[in-house]
């Protein structure tokens, strides 16, 4: 572009117009540009940008655009194209759910997927199910399956306390033995998941010894540690979270615990493994929804791995991510089946869906909207050998079965 | 700041210059600005919020700004207002009037009781007891897990109609929310008006200004800061309940020491000791945090950066130094 002698347009007013349109086009809000003819189709999306759990989060957007991609690139609904809306939940509920308003009353979204953290859950959960929005939560939490929080427009995509503590219990008591020692983090998730171990205990008859209970956000474990290893337990359950996980596994480790009893947590997350080290989680065992190292066995896995490789700079997907993935695709799969965005039409349509997009076949069970779902077990490796994301061992696999879950009675439900 | 805010609080001899009008008549002015507020707001909820936060620190304001006296504990009246309005409609059935109602005498008691306890000390003493027990308050709360939810917060505070006069409002519609809890925020700006404008108003500052001659002129200080501490709970309370009913959900971040380090943050930002002041701190603090998170993942740096800027170039707060520039 060169600048004309034109009286019309001085240089000044060029500068101006350049200016502002490539503010404009660098800014968000061109997002709200409506670019075909026909709306698109708006999956919004709360998620924790900010905060502890900003890995997670950013990867879930990573996978969620995978999804939107997929879905754009087979035509969309008849033409239809859908896009994501991604709005910081900054993990607080309150902020969540004002975020939450937004995209339904100002951006009127189609759908709601996303979340992380169980009260950040549960308060996106109650302002959609007010507005029969369906909402697809990608985040762990019992209550969600509750007769009380649930609505027809709930659909949990992520595993459940329940189900992960169970899956792993099942694993490890049978393998390392009956006596049991737990270290939780004193809140919701840890105690919920502590009772998801002792309830999977029962059959095999374990003995808990000690149930010790820290307080979110603890540094230091000095104090609890050596009292556990006084009763000699065979299994350490440590039911915690990001930081915490990562400072207790380190200070287990210097305590010399991992020789005299098999440590066990919930849920071992990829990020955490990747922020502390081989070392510190070397030989402990857990659960997780996903692991892209499943790619051998599994097709699908290899199918999104690779679409998530090609769009990030070949990195992988971790397991929380993985679930923005499912919980965009599933919504957008179920408006394709149904032929509408109608949520009345689409929620029957996603009842009905049996689907494998990347770990597995997989359903909803009609009671709860709870992903019947495969549990990994998996352990981590000493030291990586194919890359620095080869860093657990696929052990086991805890096949989907409505068995492991809570049955309907049990959460509230009327038969 | 001194000469300021009594101009604001008190009624000057009457003159017709416009702005001792404006003074007089500044409830009038404030709720004609909360009606066409939502319209000139990126969306409504986002301005329902800022209706809610700034009603908070207008109550933290007359505790703050008026009455002198810092707390770090307003949180917990806040939340506390929250949280037994969510309480009678969840576990009680109780219609949204009465849960409002009891919000805002949860408030008022909560602060009767933080301030039965605290009221003695003074200064940064005074911040701290306020802060320790607010954290009692939280644990309280917390533990309190059948009643409140605990961790997951309280869900399931659901209106959706509100009835008043036999007319029926939606409330699920973001405009009629938005008004139904802007009339109750209006009816709380006359009322702080009014007693700022009172007697009681001008003892309050007499406090403020000098406490060894108020008392020397036979007022009682101690009352005097407790009644007022309950009266600013009961507009926190207010406040509170009004969040709860707009989200829907009381989450236990609302008690976090964080809320109330957020809301003298926001009396600071806007001007402390004026009447309108706190409002348009809340607003800019949110209509901040909000736009900027849009567009960045570093949003915390830039809005750090825009608070130092303010602290630095506008030490009476924004709305302070407005006022101090149009004065005649």
């Amino acid at each position: 572009m060169k600048t004309t002698s034109s009286k019309f347009i001085t240089r000044r007013r060029l500068l101006t117009t350049v200016g502002t349109g490539a503010v404009l086009a660098a800014s968000p809000f061109r997002i709200n540009v409506v670019r075909a003819d026909e709306p698109t189709i708006k999956v919004g999306f709360p998620t924790p940008l900010t905060g502890p759990y900003g890995t997670e989060a950013q990867d879930q957007v990573r996978a969620a655009q995978v999804a939107i991609a997929e879905f754009n690139d087979a035509g969309g609904l008849n033409g239809r194209k859908a896009e994501l809306l991604v709005r910081d939940s900054k993990l607080n509920p309150g902020e969540a759910a004002t975020r939450t308003l937004e995209l339904i009353e100002k951006d009127k979204v189609n759908f709601v997927v996303g979340s992380l953290s169980a009260s950040v859950q549960l308060a996106v959960n109650n302002i959609t199910k007010e507005r029969k929005i369906i909402f697809n939560s990608i985040s762990q939490s019992d209550e969600i399956n509750e007769a009380k929080d649930f609505s027809r427009y709930t659909f949990h995509e992520a595993l459940n306390p329940h189900l992960t503590a169970g899956a792993v219990g099942r694993y490890v008591f049978p393998k390392f033995g009956k006596k049991v020692a737990f270290l939780t983090a004193d809140y919701a998730y840890g105690h919920q998941m502590v009772r998801g171990f002792q309830e999977a205990g029962k059959a095999f008859g374990i003995q808990t010894v000690i149930d010790v209970r820290h307080p979110l956000g603890t540094s230091d474990f000095s104090t609890l540690l050596p009292r556990i290893q006084a009763l000699k337990p065979d299994v350490l359950c440590i039911s915690n979270f990001g930081r915490d996980q990562q400072i207790s596994l380190k200070q287990a480790t210097d305590f010399g615990l991992k020789k005299s009893m098999k440590i066990v947590a919930p849920i071992l997350l990829y990020t955490g493994r990747l922020a502390a080290g081989a070392q510190a989680f070397d030989g402990v065992i857990g659960g997780t929804s996903y692991y892209w190292g499943i790619e051998d066995k599994v097709a699908s896995a290899k199918v999104f791995n690779d679409r998530f490789r090609k769009m990030n700079d070949g990195k992988v997907p971790s397991d929380y991510g993985a679930m923005g993935y499912t919980g965009v695709k599933v919504v957008l799969e179920g408006a394709k089946a149904a032929g509408s965005l109608d949520p009345e039409k689409v929620i029957p349509a996603i009842e009905a869906l049996k689907y494998d997009y990347y770990k597995g076949p997989e359903y909803y069970r009609k009671c709860d909207h709870q992903a019947v779902q495969s549990v990994l077990i998996i352990e981590s490796k000493s030291k990586p050998e194919k890359g620095p994301a080869d860093v657990f061992n696929v052990i086991a696999t805890d096949e989907p079965s409505e068995k492991n879950l809570r049955t309907c009675a049990e959460l509230g439900f009327k038969s | 700041m001194n000469d300021m805010s009594q101009m604001m609080a008190d009624v000057p001899a009457r003159s017709n210059s416009l702005f001792d009008v404006a003074v007089r008549h500044r409830a009038v002015l404030a709720s004609l600005f909360l009606l066409i507020f939502p319209l000139i707001m990126p969306f409504k909820a986002l301005a329902a919020n800022i209706l809610i936060y700034g009603l908070y620190a207008l109550g933290f304001n007359l505790l703050f700004g008026f009455l002198g006296l810092l707390s770090f504990g307003h949180a917990a009246l806040f939340g506390t207002g929250a949280y037994f309005c969510g309480i009678a409609i969840v576990h009680f059935g109780l219609p949204w009037y009465v849960a409002i109602l009891i919000g805002t005498l949860g408030g008022a008691g909560m602060a009767a009781i933080i301030g039965a306890l605290a009221i003695r000390t003074r200064g940064i003493y005074f911040a701290m007891v306020t802060m320790a027990l607010a954290q009692c308050v939280y644990y309280l709360f917390y533990q309190a897990e059948s009643w409140t939810g605990g961790e997951n917060g309280l869900r399931g505070i659901n209106v959706h109609v509100i009835d008043i006069f036999g007319l029926k409002f939606d409330f699920l519609d973001p405009l009629t929310r938005y008004y139904v809890i802007a009339a109750f925020v209006i009816l709380a700006l006359f009322a702080l008006s009014r007693i700022l404008a009172s007697p009681f108003g001008a003892v309050i500052e007499a406090v403020r200004e000098n406490e060894a001659r108020a008392r020397a002129s036979g007022y009682n200080v101690l009352l005097t800061r407790l009644l007022t501490f309950i009266l600013s709970g009961a507009f926190c309370g207010l406040a509170g309940a009004l969040a709860a009913l707009h989200l829907s959900i009381v989450p236990i971040e609302m008690l976090h020491y964080e809320t109330s380090g957020m809301v003298v943050m926001m009396a600071l930002l806007g001007g402390m000791g004026t009447f309108f002041g706190p409002f348009i701190g809340a607003a800019v603090f949110m209509l901040l945090e909000n736009l900027v998170s849009l567009w960045t993942v570093h949003w915390q740096l830039i809005v750090g950066a825009v608070f130092v800027a303010c602290v630095l170039f506008f030490p009476a707060g924004i709305w302070g130094t407005i006022l101090r520039k149009i004065r005649p």
